[in-house]
């Protein structure tokens, strides 16, 4: 088979009969971002119900029973965030998309944005009612244009079809929303950051408490959560919680959006009930490995590594599975690293990621991430690093662990201690020979 | 008294768009603005320079030195100017794997410049990215705000040479919306392929 057909192979697992997909159901298909496609299979159904046959109270047990999970990362059950909300008090409340997704290894909302905004869009206007807030806002990354673009257009779609507006969908509920280009930082995907630089501020992540549900954007209550989890809501009340909670774990419910990157015959995003194993995804869907691998990041740059074992290969994709695992589920993002690429190299990549990264704010990142481990492994990678190095470098990321304002330090110190944990014996050829194990090959094949 | 070159203000005669602008925001929340003018201005002149900076900073009510340090906080604002072809490649762990960094060498290359440089017409300039979110089409290219995907070396020579006629071809986008009747015609004529994504191991 060549590869070129496979590379043109559907991003999604739509095409496979074992799979019911949901999320990324219109992914890919021709002209499904318009209003117009969207209602015509059945959409702002879901958002009808639950405008006229639901209380605000009811939408929240639903999702709760559903077990929805959040997933821009941290996995948080978002009924109960959605629960945490104050009672009103005739003030302005805010729900927020998250849509700044810039955690290498993750791409799965932008096609999401991209190619079925009305689906996001249903999501954050039952959201938006169940928390009684009139007004959202989406904040979407400044390099997805395109989806910033197609955004735009559905909002003035919504609009014009009072889908969005005053009395919505012909109900006596308000909602609008505000369309928020990011401009290139990655910390704009932490929360409290996201709502400062909506705000017109630098986007530095806020003291917690107080949380966002008190104190969020322009001080009012403030729910905010990711792309993916919103889509979800849309199926949860369309189908009911009982349909969402029959699919996947103990822990992790309903289906999720898995992306595969680095060298498999079929990189892309793929839908699968939770649960199901790195096998399934990598060799099924993605079709493999093109060469032979090492490793693999299980859910973005800041999971931490796991060595390409029957075992963890096997591991089962949830919550619960990947703790035991000493890792995490993070947003899915699955990175294969292959035996030729040197761990130290690829570690390196992902340290000078974060210490661009990093906003400054607190002094163990910027001293830590943003300064001495790039030296230290650009020191390592010179030929010039010495076992003491390689020591103060493990020392380094322990003290990083949970010493810092916001979570983007560990989310460097926790990859950068599973690389020592597993591939110490990279390091250490380093240091013995001043080359790495696998030099730097090159891996344009095109 | 001399006599200082005046500039037009940029939104002097973009009263309606700037009021549009502002209009998105609660009157409460009118610094919330401030990006978005950023990237109005940032649009039409390949960069904000500082006397931009001080129209904004006073249309939102904040300093100029608040409105700057905002800006500086993010790395596609440019303080100077960039290339009308201004071309970003990614670098990142999945774009890496799949040749990033010699696509950024190669871009270096063919144009003369590196990271960080505009040439002197005014056309090219190049900056280094971190993750574009595009790692399944990985190495990517970004030209000023369209992905070039999984680009080729053959791709990427034909994409300068067309820059280079003022040309900027439609960005290839092989995933989603444009692929899907290609998508469609191969489900028709494999319905049950196994290995189609979905084999069993
Ligand atoms: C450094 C950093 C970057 C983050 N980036 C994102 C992001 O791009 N998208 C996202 O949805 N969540 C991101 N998060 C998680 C958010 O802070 C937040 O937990 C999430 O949006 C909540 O949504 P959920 O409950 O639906 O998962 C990031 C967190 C940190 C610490
Ligand atoms: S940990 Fe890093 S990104 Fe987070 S607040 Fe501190 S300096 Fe900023
Ligand atoms: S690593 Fe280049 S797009 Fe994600």
């Amino acid at each position: 088979m060549s590869t070129v057909a496979e590379s043109s192979r559907p991003i999604t697992s739509r095409f496979d009969p074992r799979f019911e997909v949901t999320l990324y159901r219109y992914v890919g298909v021709e002209g499904a971002h318009t209003l117009d496609a969207y209602r015509a299979h059945g959409g702002y159904a879901a958002a009808t119900k639950a405008l006229t046959e639901r209380t605000p109270a009811q939408v929240i047990d639903e999702v709760k029973a559903s077990g929805l999970r959040g997933r821009g990362g941290a996995g948080f059950p978002t009924g109960l965030k959605w629960s945490f909300m104050p009672p009103p008090d005739g003030g302005q409340r805010f729900i927020v998309c998250n849509a700044d997704e810039s955690e290498p290894g993750s791409f799965k909302d932008r096609y999401l944005l991209e190619d079925d905004p009305h689906q996001v869009i249903e999501g954050m206007l039952i959201a938006g009612y169940a928390i009684q807030a009139t007004l959202g806002v989406l904040y979407v990354r400044g390099e997805y244009y395109r989806a910033y673009e197609r955004l735009q257009a559905a909002i003035d779609e919504a609009r014009a079809a009072g889908v969005l507006g005053t009395g919505v969908l012909g109900t006596g509920v308000d909602f609008d929303l505000i369309l928020h280009r990011g401009a290139g930082a990655y910390i704009c995907g932490e929360e409290t950051a996201l709502m400062n630089s909506f705000e017109g501020l630098r986007a530095n992540p806020r003291l917690k408490p107080p949380f966002p549900a008190q104190a969020g954007v322009y001080g009012r209550p403030t729910t905010i959560n990711n792309v993916e989890s919103f889509a979800s809501v849309v199926h949860i009340i369309d189908k009911g919680a009982a349909w969402y909670a029959a699919m996947g774990t103990d822990d992790s419910k309903g289906t999720k959006l898995y992306q595969v990157s680095g060298p498999v015959h079929r990189p892309g995003v793929y839908e699968l009930p939770m649960g199901a194993s790195f096998r399934e995804l990598i060799y099924d869907l993605a079709g493999g490995p093109t060469e032979p691998a090492k490793a693999f990041i299980p859910g973005g740059s800041s999971t931490p590594m796991l060595p390409w074992t029957d075992a963890n290969l096997d591991l089962p994709m949830d919550y619960a599975s990947m703790a035991k695992a000493g890792t995490m589920l993070g947003t899915g993002g699955v990175i294969v690293i292959p035996e030729s690429k040197c761990i130290v190299d690829a570690m390196y990549n992902l340290v000078r990621f974060y210490a661009h990264e990093s906003c400054g704010k607190c002094t163990p990142c910027r001293e830590g991430v943003s300064t001495w481990l790039p030296k230290m492994f650009q020191k390592l990678l010179a030929g010039l690093g010495t076992c003491e190095d390689l020591s103060l470098m493990e020392e380094m990321v322990r003290h990083l662990r949970g010493t810092a304002f916001c979570p983007l330090a560990d989310a460097c110190a926790m990859p950068v201690a599973a690389s020592f944990q597993h591939f110490r014996s990279e390091y250490e050829h380093l240091v013995d020979t001043g080359t790495p194990l696998h030099p730097r090959t090159s891996r344009w094949v095109a | 008294m001399v006599d200082l070159p005046t500039l037009q203000p940029f939104f002097a005669d973009k009263l309606e768009l700037l009021a549009e602008i502002l209009g998105r925001y609660p009157e409460y929340g009118r610094r919330s603005a401030l990006m978005p003018l950023l990237w109005e201005v940032q649009r039409a002149e390949r960069h904000v320079s500082e006397a931009r900076i001080e129209e904004i900073a006073e249309i939102i009510g904040v300093t100029a030195t608040e409105a700057k340090g905002v800006m500086s906080f993010y790395s596609t604002y440019h303080e100077q100017p960039v290339g009308r072809y201004h071309l970003q490649v990614c670098r990142t762990l999945s774009c890496a794997l799949a040749g990033g960094d010699e696509l950024y060498a190669h871009v270096c290359e063919r144009t003369g410049l590196v990271n960080g440089e505009t040439d002197a017409e005014g056309r090219f300039s190049i900056q280094n990215v971190e993750c574009l979110g595009s790692c399944g089409t990985a190495p990517v290219l970004q030209v000023n705000d369209a992905f070039y995907e999984r680009v080729t070396r053959s791709g990427v020579d034909a994409l300068l040479e067309a820059m280079r006629r003022d040309e900027l071809p439609p960005p290839t986008r092989e995933r989603g919306g444009d692929n899907a009747s290609a998508a469609k015609a191969e489900r028709q004529t494999t319905p049950a392929d196994p290995t189609d994504a979905g084999g069993a191991a």
